[in-house]
């Protein structure tokens, strides 16, 4: 029925016919020599020197095991982890716990299991690092990154960018119908047109982070009770979300941006459009968040999660990340996927994301003080 | 003074069999001076240290999630109980009351009028029948549920005949999850009632009609309060079952406490988590307690040597709606679901579904649900024999503990036993083993009502007559009732290892990484809606369930 994760392999291997060069090198080496997965002329260095230090753990083959918490929806990380396994010869355990792995993470402070967790929200990062659950790491090529996009201590490492939008369907709605801000959502107009997800959301948490910052608690309170009796339905994820509008069983919902990319490949149910609110004079603009990488503290597997560390931040790696979810790379030097609007193209909010760690944990009490559900409906 | 005598021979009996587990318990009870309290608490019959040693690790086993969830939910403060009680915990309360009054209500009625027509009456084909309509019990609800919304939700198959947005039906609402949940449910009432009804003697429906009882009277004053057992064993199963299920309320879009807990874990919120678990745990009490009330003064045996096979009622002019009847249930409940798992299933294996990791999904499966399959045999016989042959305070204890595990909801299940074995026994963290543990303390109920049913068709003096001869509490309970009760058992255990095949939230929570069941498969691919992927996993949980169904209803 969907299409869209066998799509973007292919979309991927049309990319990847551009390193054409490097990839063949890069495969024979694995083969030939087993394990010399030298990619980049850093890499090489970094080789070079390991071997000058008689580490034969680094040299051979990197063996063992990687443990992978991700938050992520698995379609998005599968393909990715893949490739680091062929690349390295570490195996990964994943586990897909959505926004468990954080609780997950948490309950397992004393018995750490989890070398890296994959994250949907740099508040959810950001808020493990203040609780002393990630570790400091400087990664090589981590200046790709800027540094409003990875920790202080580079324990997390933002890889790509997702912006908070409408879709709707055009079958349906036309765009004016659409509302143009955020707050609109709240009016009796909209009522029964749209879907949310849940207030526990991680994408929706860091929301709300932001409009609490631009308007204040009590209005934000207020906008949640609101909107959450004009839903139509309040499902547990976007993907959910991306069906129902792309199906026209609502007339829009509120997503981050790549779903509305991610339903245009669809092979049907695809007359999806997209409004980015808060463009007009003086208002606050999109908001903004991005996915990334952490690493825990006390990682079983330290030295094979600095290799990963390593590996994700290998450019073709960041790409790769971006791509098979069709989000914008933070690295300004990799290109955006063709149909993706760049973040430029649009005004944005303003706020740091890092901040969205320190009060990630008042916003999801505002979140439940208030009359949002919770739950799905 | 015979009692005595008993009581020398037990302690004979334990020695002889120089076990070193005789428990400490058992031993410190003999050193103690009030060896008499002890012994009147158990009217003079106290059941021995190995017997009650096992019945009580077995309850601390099914405990540690129950103590665990009253612990944190001590320091949930009073802000988090005041947060939930204004609004929130009513709705919960109401959602999840009316959904299992309801489903409870209508699987009774769907359960045990096909189990008497099937095997009661002339149906025609009813040996087929008996089998067939046990099928739904391997449909895991959520399955099921997917299976409707492809059939019948807004934009389903259904849909497609209206013009847009004139789609008479919502999927998405009460209804739509009570329909769901009762058509693959009803069989937990169906095959137990069937199998008290199969061992139903004729001599008291002989009896009954020779003082002039009509047909209709004979099935209220005679079948249904032999029945009474068996419907409520299988009440119980359901309403523990509506109030733990998860994957088909989550997927209807509804909201019942187990939902809730679930979506609070999501919010990264342990407290609130745990204060809407407590409040679960309560819901759980007062069901046991209904169903313990409705039973109390109620005891049927029968004696084996009088058996006489009950017969069979012509249905006459009733023959084709009592037919029709069965057709639609069977209908509903299984062929309409599998058309759809069949449909999806080729395509998705034209498709190349069928990988290697799709077969070591299927093996982990089996590998867990197996496990605990059979450590629920193990555990539910010494707690159930205790329960019917000992009956006191602390056996009622036990058995009430272990109760505990099968109306928690799997999430906190799961969360029990991480926090208990991250914390103390670190070394099998993450290990498979741990979902094995969590589906032996959700689903030894089921084991233990399967065994009960059994037992309470054996008379104690039965045992009785061995205990005389000498034989300690455990030894008579090994080698004179189990032999007599082994169906029930071993009918129980296939209960159990089909429950567990099927199990979700906690299989979700605990699996560690790398290691996915075809549960969490089905559940994943579902809500990306890769049906064509979910589809040949769900039909390969239906095959290898049918396996332990067949026997099930061989051995019933």
């Amino acid at each position: 029925m969907r299409k869209f994760n066998r799509m973007v392999p292919a979309t991927m291997a049309a990319v990847m016919v551009t390193l054409a060069a490097c990839g063949e090198e890069e495969q024979n080496g694995v083969e030939e020599n087993g394990g010399d997965e030298a990619q980049s002329e850093g890499e090489e260095v970094e080789e070079d020197e390991d071997n000058d230090d008689g580490e034969a753990v680094d040299e051979a083959e990197h063996d063992g095991e990687l443990t992978v918490y991700s938050a992520r929806n698995e379609t998005f990380v599968d393909q990715w982890l893949e490739s680091f396994e062929e690349d390295t010869g570490i195996e990964v355990n994943a586990l897909h716990a959505d926004d468990n792995a954080v609780n997950l993470i948490q309950e397992e402070s004393e018995n750490v299991q989890a070398d890296m967790f994959i994250s949907n929200d740099i508040g959810a990062l950001e808020f493990l690092r203040m609780e002393g659950l990630l570790q400091g790491y400087e990664p090589e090529n981590v200046d790709s990154i800027g540094e409003e996009y990875r920790a202080e201590d580079d324990s997390w490492v933002a890889l790509s960018a997702r912006t908070r939008a409408f879709m709707y369907n055009k079958d349906i709605v036309d765009e004016e119908d659409v509302p143009n801000n955020i707050a609109d959502l709240a009016n009796d107009e909209y009522e029964g047109e749209f879907a949310i997800t849940r207030g526990a959301n991680g994408s929706m948490i860091a929301h709300v982070s932001a409009l609490r910052q631009e308007w204040g608690d009590e209005e934000t309170k207020e906008w949640l009770g609101d909107i959450s009796e004009n839903a139509g339905a309040i499902l547990s994820g976007h993907s959910d979300i991306r069906d129902v509008v792309g199906q026209g069983e609502f007339a829009f919902g509120l997503v981050n941006n790549y779903y509305y990319h991610q339903q245009l490949e669809e092979p049907d149910n695809n007359n999806v459009g997209i409004v980015y609110p808060d463009q007009g004079e003086g208002e606050m603009g999109a908001v903004l968040n991005a996915a990334g990488i952490g690493m825990i503290e006390g990682a079983p597997n330290e030295e094979n999660a600095q290799v990963f560390m390593d590996w994700a931040l290998e450019e073709e790696n960041q790409r790769e990340f971006s791509y098979d979810s069709l989000e914008v790379p933070i690295n300004p030097d990799i290109e955006p996927y063709d149909e993706a609007a760049s973040i430029d193209d649009y005004e944005t909010h303003d706020m740091p994301l890092r901040e969205l760690g320190e009060v990630w944990e008042d916003t999801r009490e505002l979140i439940e003080d208030s009359d949002m559900d919770l739950e799905i409906r | 003074m015979k009692w005595r005598q008993h009581e020398k021979q037990k302690h004979q009996g334990e020695q002889q069999a120089g076990d070193g587990q005789s428990s400490p318990a058992s031993r410190r009870f003999k050193k103690l001076p009030f060896k008499g309290v002890w012994t009147s608490h158990w009217n003079g019959r106290p059941p021995g240290g190995v017997l009650l040693g096992f019945g009580l690790l077995t309850a601390l086993l099914m405990g540690v999630p129950i103590f665990y969830v009253i612990w944190r939910a001590m320091f949930a403060g009073a802000d988090r109980w005041e947060n939930l009680m204004d609004g929130r915990l009513l709705d919960l309360l109401w959602n999840t009351g009316t959904l299992m009054v309801a489903v409870t209500g209508a699987t009774l009625v769907l359960g045990v009028s096909l189990a008497w027509l099937v095997s009661r009456t002339d149906l025609p084909g009813r040996r087929m029948w008996q089998w067939l309509l046990a099928v739904p019990l391997v449909i895991p609800p959520y399955v099921g549920a997917a299976a409707y919304i492809i059939v019948a939700g807004p934009v389903g198959w259904l849909a497609g005949f209206f013009d847009p947005g004139e789609y008479p039906l919502d999927i998405y609402s009460f209804a739509g999850v009570f329909f769901v949940l009762t058509i693959f449910t009803f069989p937990y009432v169906f095959l137990i009632t069937m199998a008290s009804l199969r061992k139903m003697n004729r001599n008291y429906e002989e009896v009954a009609r020779s003082q002039g009882l009509s047909t209709s009277q004979i099935f209220w004053k005679v079948n249904v309060p032999f029945l009474r057992p068996a419907m409520g064993a299988g009440a119980i199963l359901v309403s523990l079952y509506v109030l733990s299920d998860f994957g088909a309320i989550a997927m209807m879009r509804y909201t019942t406490f187990t939902a809730a807990i679930y979506y609070q874990m999501g919010s990264y919120d342990n407290l609130s988590a745990t204060v809407l678990s407590v409040v679960l745990i309560a819901l759980t009490l007062v069901v046991l307690w209904i169903e313990s009330r409705t039973r109390k003064k109620q005891k049927y045996y029968q004696t084996a040597n009088s058996f006489m096979p009950p017969d069979t009622l012509a249905l006459g002019k009733w023959k084709l709606p009592a037919l029709m009847y069965v057709i639609g249930v069977f209908f509903f409940a299984v062929v309409l679901p599998m058309i759809v798992l069949v449909y999806w299933s080729s395509i998705g294996i034209a498709e190349g579904a069928l990988d290697s990791d799709f077969w070591e999904y299927t093996w982990n499966s089996i590998l867990v649900s197996g496990m605990a399959a059979l450590i629920c045999m193990v555990l539910a016989v010494p707690v159930i024999y205790l329960k019917s042959r000992y009956p006191s305070p602390i056996t009622s204890f036990i058995d009430k503990l272990s109760y505990s595990g099968y109306a928690l909801p799997g999430v906190i299940v799961a969360l029990g036993i991480i926090y208990f074995f991250n914390e103390y026994i670190p070394a099998l963290y993450n290990t498979y083993y741990l979902i094995a543990i969590a589906f032996v303390v959700r689903f030894l109920p089921q084991a233990m009502q399967s065994g009960e049913a059994s037992l309470s068709l054996v008379s104690p003096r039965i045992d009785e007559a061995a205990r005389s001869l000498g034989q300690p509490p455990w030894k008579a309970m090994f080698k004179v009732v189990l032999p007599s009760i082994l169906p029930g058992v071993l009918a129980g255990g296939a209960l159990v290892f089909v429950s567990a095949i099927k199990e979700l939230p906690a299989t979700l929570l605990l699996r560690p990484p790398g290691f996915d069941t075809l549960a969490v498969r089905i559940w994943v691919d579902t809500n990306e809606a890769f049906y064509h992927l979910a589809a040949p996993a769900a039909l390969i949980i239906i095959i290898i369930s049918l396996i332990p169904l067949r026997f099930l209803l061989k051995k019933y």
